[in-house]
This record gives structure tokens, C-alpha cells and sequence, in this order.
């Protein structure tokens, strides 16, 4: 595991409320949310479509404005603008002058992050190749497919050497080869010491990739923690459906073996260590269970992201129900 | 800074030049400068004055046309096909950006009427109708009533839809045109409100008709060196005050 860098990117109780229409109701889209990007990691930022992540990173690049919290990159409060020399950024499905050839495109990007005039054109042809679009250099941007768009985006994000990544959906629009060639660039970043920060809601890219996550969930971040464990497996559990238990027993093998209760009726799920298996089946035959089934779990990202957005379900029916009671 | 005002403008200039619109309008410009050829030639009377009144009237016709159809898509246009979100990602502030896309604008609505320009000033000269400093006068003038009018119209494209901006902008235009006749009739008006409305409304309208000096020139009065430099000082003040409005505005809002 990774000594524990110093963040460059940290979001402290961010709330943002959009008002939908001209009217007074606002509709609050971010709850508060808290949580830092540490130096050279590679960050993955997960969560369901209209979770929240377009509009985070849209605050951290300073083209929206939190309604309340405070957000900095590299030190730096995202409203300032200075900074962003050391910050590259591409946003999902983007967008670009089409009557512009790719080299042109990155020639203004450059020269907008003030690389000098001397290193620009080199720069600008080290990017072409990286994303394979040497060829095209030369064709107008609005002839490209949407996976060339793609990669000229990433190449504009990159044209400067900044420190800190931000890609929103980066694998969008991409072929198998595209998105594996993205994945070995995102990659050479990290070996190259940045930080590259990526919105998706593709888990095995964020497995394959990521050093840390976050799950984010109807603006409300649900899980933050160490893709390094899962990937590694974690501790092993196992899942164990009982039948005929009585309240009494069920309880007392939640409690005597920290077992974890997943289902509830005439079964019973049960999720415990791998390594007390066999005592918490002993006690469950004992208290006149009958085991139906017993299956090694292993902690995976879309099991924790399948959480999350549970948890976040049973929130909403609990407040639901509290509003009707 | 100036570097990153600069390389916008450029590429505000490289995007108009490589536009249809614009092409289009120059082309019907240049026909109408060249037609008053045709219709001095059937006048038996002040053949020049008409030649050169049609020329002036198409260039500043179709300059302000430009300013207004091109100046009201030029930060909406940016927002709506989100290419600010990237550029808004660099090191550039939202200001430099606005002003950036302004320089740009007015610098290739200049390139353009100049050209114009040196068609009605090839066709004056193939009449035989006088050129003088009076128009250079009227030239220079309209110069900075088209900075003025594209000034306007980005403040409206700073905030509104291209066909709301148009409709404002050209409103300001015509408005801006009547104001000095505005203030007149206000003026001598028994009525206090209406002389109070209409004092306030020639103070926040810009004063268009001090940019023109069309019948100076095509009558050959003579110009006053104030008759430029005092417009000129105040579209200049007029253009500040707009493009401060244009940012402020621009500042607040949010690209969702």
C-alpha cells in the first residue's frame, strides 16, 4: 500500500442548490459532501448517472459556485485562476472550435496555459502522438469521430504538463482499443508523479486503475476508502443462508461471531469471516438451523457501490415514510 | 495576461473569418456599394452626393448588421456548445475571456469595413465623386459606433439567448439613434416625469447619432476636430462602462 500522500485536492462540506425554473424552490444537489485527492494517486470518483460528480468537478474548475463549503486544488481556492497552469481538465462528451485543425486546437490551449513559444510546437506534437492522432493533426476538428474528439480532449488537458488531472468520463466514446490506450495514458500520468482525479461510473476502470474511491450517491458521498483492498480481496467473508432459526439464535450469532444479517424470513443470509465458518456453523446446527448454502464472498467494488446505493434507497423510504407518518 | 486577451481574440477572428455569415453579408455590401453606380447613373442631378450617400448607408447598415448578428452568439454561442468549459479551465480569468472575445469581434468587424470601405472608395474615385477628410471623419467615427454596438450586444449575449440579444440590441440601436430627438422633445415637455424619463433614458442609451457625420461628408461641410475626438471619448467611456456590466455578469452565472 502507498505511504499516505498529502491531499492536493480537498472538498470540505461542499452543499450546491440549483433553482430549477424562475421560481424560489431551489433543488439542493450537493449535500455537504467532504473528501480529499492525495498527491499522485490516481482517484476514482463513482457514482450512478445524476449523482453529483459532473457537478463537483464543474465546482473544482470553477464553472459553477458552490452554494456553500469550500474547495481548493494544490492550496488554492477554486475561484482563483492563476493556479490552473497545474491543473488539467476534460469534461464529459467535450466540445471544441470545429473550425479548427487538432494542431490548431492545441496551440490555443497551450498558449492560453502560457507554455512558452518555444517548446509549443513540440508539445504540441508529443501530445498528437501520445493520443494517436499524428495523422489527422492537420483535419478540421468538426470531420473527427467521437472518439478522436475524445482524444484531442485528453490532449488538451495534457498540452501544458499540469500536475493534477481532472477527467470527467474519459472512457466515453471510446472503442476497446481506444479506452485501453486511455487507460495505459492514465496510467504513464501517475507514473510521471500527477494526480489525475476521474468521474465515471465504469467500476472496472475504477478497479483497473484507481488507487482510491469515492461513491457519491444522490449528492451524498456514501463510501471513501482504498481500492487497494478490494483489489487485493480484503479479508475473505463468506455469505451462509440459514432456515429454521429462531430470533433467539439469529441474535445471538450476530452477536457472538460479528456476524453480518443480510436477509430476513424464512432464511436468513449471514455474512461473516471466512476463518470462523466453521464455528458459526456449529452454532447454527446446534440452535437447530439447516444450512442451505455456503458461498465465499469477496469484497468487490460493485458490491460496495450496490451498498451505497441501497443505503441511500432505504434513506429516502425511511424520510418518505417519516413525512407520511 | 494581454497574451491571453490576445490569443481569444485571435481565435475570435480566425472562427469569424472562417464564417459563412459574415461572407454572405460582405458580399451583399460590396453589391450595394457597386449598385449606386447604377443608381447615380440614372439621376440627372447630384450624382455624387446620391452615389455616396447609398455607399455610406450600406456600409454602416451592414456593419452594424454584423456587429449585432454576430456580436449576440458570441459568449452564448460558447456556452451552449460548452467550449468554455475548457477554456474556462485554463489560467484565464472569465473577464479576460469576455474581453478577449470583444477585441476579437471588433477587430474583424473593422477588417470588414475597411474593406468596404475601399470599395466605396474605388467606386468614388471611378465616379469621380470627392473623398476628403470628412469622410475619413465619418469612417473613423463609425469605427467606434460599432465598438459601441458590439459592446452591447455581448452584454446582452452575456446573459440571454442570441434571439433576445438581437432583438435588444437592435432596440438599443434604433433607440440609441433617436435618443438626441428623445431629450429634445423631453426637454420641452411641461411635464416633469417626462422630462426626468427622458433625461435618464439619454443617459444610460448611447448617443448614436454623434457617430454620424454622413451628411457632413457627403455634403462637404466641414468637420471640427471635436466633432471626433469629443465621440470618440465618449463611446470610448461608454464601452468601459458596458464591458464592465458584460463581466459582472458573466462572473455570476453557472454553466451547468
Amino acid at each position: 500500500m502507498r505511504p499516505a500522500a498529502p491531499p492536493i485536492v480537498r472538498i470540505q462540506n461542499i452543499v450546491k442548490d440549483f433553482r430549477p425554473g424562475l421560481g424560489l424552490r431551489r433543488l439542493r444537489v450537493l449535500h455537504g459532501i467532504s473528501f480529499n485527492v492525495r498527491a499522485g494517486e490516481i482517484f476514482g470518483f463513482v457514482g450512478p448517472n445524476g449523482a453529483g460528480k459532473t457537478t463537483t468537478l464543474k465546482i473544482l474548475m470553477g464553472l459553477i459556485r458552490a452554494t456553500s463549503g469550500a474547495a481548493s486544488i494544490l492550496g488554492h481556492d477554486v475561484g482563483e485562476t492563476a493556479y490552473r497552469r497545474h491543473v488539467g481538465f476534460l469534461p464529459e462528451n467535450p466540445y471544441f472550435y470545429d473550425f479548427l485543425s487538432g494542431r490548431e486546437i492545441l496551440g490555443f490551449y497551450a498558449r492560453l496555459s502560457g507554455v512558452p513559444r518555444s517548446r509549443l510546437r513540440t508539445r504540441v506534437d508529443t501530445l498528437l502522438e501520445w493520443v494517436g492522432l499524428t495523422e489527422a493533426a492537420d483535419a478540421r476538428l468538426r470531420t473527427y469521430s467521437k472518439g478522436m474528439l475524445q482524444r484531442i480532449g485528453i490532449a488538451q488537458a495534457l498540452v501544458h504538463d499540469p500536475q493534477v488531472v481532472f477527467l470527467d468520463e474519459p472512457m466515453s466514446g471510446l472503442d476497446p482499443i481506444g479506452r485501453k490506450e486511455v487507460r495505459d495514458l492514465i496510467l504513464r500520468l501517475r507514473s510521471e508523479g500527477k494526480t489525475v482525479f476521474m468521474n465515471t461510473h465504469i467500476l472496472s476502470d475504477v478497479e483497473m486503475l484507481c488507487d482510491r474511491v469515492a461513491i457519491i450517491v444522490r449528492g451524498r458521498i456514501q463510501f471513501e476508502g482504498d481500492t487497494h483492498e478490494f483489489r487485493a480481496g480484503g479479508e475473505p467473508e463468506a455469505d451462509i443462508v440459514l432456515s429454521g432459526v429462531s430470533p433467539e439464535a439469529v441474535a445471538a450469532l450476530e452477536e457472538g461471531f460479528q456476524a453480518r444479517l443480510r436477509g430476513v424470513g424464512e432464511r436468513i443470509e449471514l455474512r461473516v469471516a471466512e476463518k470462523i465458518v466453521n464455528p458459526v456453523l456449529r452454532a447454527a446446527i446446534a440452535a437447530g438451523a439447516e444450512v442451505i448454502s455456503l458461498t465465499p464472498h469477496r469484497m468487490s467494488l460493485e458490491s460496495i457501490f450496490l451498498s451505497a446505493v441501497e443505503k441511500d434507497l432505504a434513506r429516502m423510504q425511511d424520510a418518505a415514510a417519516r413525512r407520511q407518518a | 495576461m494581454i497574451a491571453r486577451v490576445l490569443t481569444i481574440a485571435w481565435n475570435t477572428g480566425r472562427e469569424a473569418v472562417r464564417s459563412k455569415l459574415l461572407y454572405t453579408l460582405l458580399f451583399f455590401a460590396l453589391v450595394l456599394i457597386c449598385a449606386s453606380l447604377v443608381l447615380a447613373g440614372i439621376s440627372y442631378v447630384e450624382r455624387d452626393r446620391i452615389l455616396q450617400d447609398i455607399g455610406l448607408a450600406s456600409i454602416r447598415f451592414f456593419s452594424v448588421a454584423i456587429a449585432i448578428f454576430v456580436g449576440v452568439g458570441l459568449i452564448h454561442k460558447e456556452v451552449d456548445r460548452r467550449t468554455v468549459y475548457t477554456i474556462l479551465s485554463k489560467p484565464l480569468s472569465r473577464g479576460e475571456f469576455l474581453i478577449g472575445k470583444y477585441v476579437g469581434l471588433v477587430a474583424t468587424i473593422w477588417l470588414q469595413t475597411a474593406i468596404m470601405v475601399a470599395a466605396f472608395a474605388a467606386v468614388s474615385l471611378l465616379q469621380g465623386a470627392p473623398l476628403g477628410v470628412g469622410h475619413a471623419a465619418v469612417f473613423a467615427l463609425l469605427a467606434m459606433e460599432l465598438a459601441v454596438v458590439v459592446a452591447i450586444a455581448t452584454l446582452f449575449s452575456a446573459f440571454t439567448t442570441p434571439m433576445l440579444a438581437t432583438l435588444f440590441a437592435g432596440g438599443v440601436w434604433i433607440a440609441g439613434n433617436l435618443t438626441r430627438n428623445l431629450r429634445d422633445l423631453g426637454a420641452d415637455s411641461e411635464l416633469g416625469l417626462a422630462r426626468q424619463l427622458t433625461a435618464l433614458l439619454y443617459g444610460v442609451l448611447p448617443d448614436l447619432a454623434s457617430f454620424n457625420l454622413s451628411i457632413e461628408a457627403a455634403h462637404g461641410l466641414p468637420v471640427m476636430a471635436s466633432d471626433i475626438w469629443l465621440p470618440v471619448l465618449y463611446g470610448s467611456a461608454y464601452v468601459a462602462i458596458v464591458l464592465v456590466c458584460a463581466v459582472s455578469v458573466f462572473e455570476r452565472r453557472d454553466f451547468k
